[in-house]
């Protein structure tokens, strides 16, 4: 009789998941509030260190780097750009773009694989 | 020089770009809707590699090297140097204009990375970040936090100003253990 392996090993970084943990950070910071001067500094500090924490308990074993931008919407342009060189079956990267009235905010997750 | 490099960085686009095929609709979708409502444009670029691809691949096992940490460490000060280059190089006569400034940011984040892999620092993972945004007396927050091992990561970064743009670029360097 088979027994059921759960899949438990899973190859490369899941985008999906690390997308929807961010999207919650930012929305439970940033969501109903306009932009505020004085608040960003600790929007920015808030939204990176919930997502890290979040992306942390998952307990794969990942270092990550998670980046985020929040922008006044001014009608002025903004462009980023990344590029990384790493290992493309363990490694891997996500993009949360989220914006209101007031502002724009972007965050990037990177995640790099820890081999033991 | 820089047509030389921007050839090269659009041809290493091209060669991905066919496999970032199903992205792109989406892209182009968000950037009409941006267009009429007027406002900024929030598009990126991703060029991810397809996941079936990967899977497919088998995951390399490496052996045990053993070694506890780098032999050479990451010099942040040749990189800053680096950046500090190929920004004012890029970017010192330029004025803010939409398609100068995305074409510019990938190019420059392909000119960047290709600087660094060539120091050669053995095991260490690059990621390069460019920003490029137009000078207007808005307001605009960047903030970055890591999860990784002090003692052996590291990042650089340099900011560049003209009279109408702003670009920071950052390199993050993870090493492999």
């Amino acid at each position: 009789m088979e027994e059921y392996q759960p899949h438990h090993e899973e190859i490369g970084f899941n985008a999906d998941e690390a997308h929807n943990i961010v999207k919650e950070c930012i929305d439970a910071i940033l969501g109903g509030v306009d932009y505020n001067q004085n608040n960003v500094n600790q929007w920015t500090a808030a939204i990176v260190e919930q997502s890290l924490t979040h992306l942390v308990k998952l307990g794969k074993t990942y270092k990550y780097i998670v980046t985020c931008a929040v922008m006044q919407k001014s009608g002025s342009g903004l462009h980023t750009a990344s590029s990384c060189f790493w290992d493309t079956t363990s490694d891997g990267t996500c993009t949360v773009r989220w914006e209101n009235q007031t502002m724009n905010c972007i965050v990037n997750v990177f995640a790099i694989a820890i081999i033991l | 020089m820089s047509e030389i490099s921007k050839d090269k960085a659009s041809r290493l686009l091209k060669k991905r770009g066919s496999v970032s095929s199903v992205s792109s609709p989406d892209i182009k979708m968000k950037e009409i809707r941006s267009r009429a409502k007027d406002s900024v444009s929030t598009v990126s670029y991703v060029d991810e590699p397809t996941h079936h691809d990967d899977a497919s691949r088998p995951a390399v096992h490496m052996e045990n090297t053993y070694q506890l940490g780098p032999d050479r460490c990451f010099p942040v000060d040749a990189v800053n140097h680096i950046l500090k280059d190929v920004l004012t190089n890029y970017l010192q006569e330029e004025k803010y204009e939409p398609e100068l400034c995305r074409q510019m940011t990938k190019t420059i984040a392909e000119v960047v990375k290709a600087r660094v892999k060539d120091l050669m620092i053995p095991r260490y993972k690059l990621v390069v970040i460019i920003h490029i945004g137009q000078l207007n007396n808005q307001s605009l927050h960047i903030g970055s936090r890591c999860l990784w091992d002090d003692a052996n990561d590291t990042f650089a970064s340099f900011v560049f100003r003209n009279t109408s743009l702003f670009a920071l670029a950052t390199v993050y360097a993870v090493y492999l253990e």
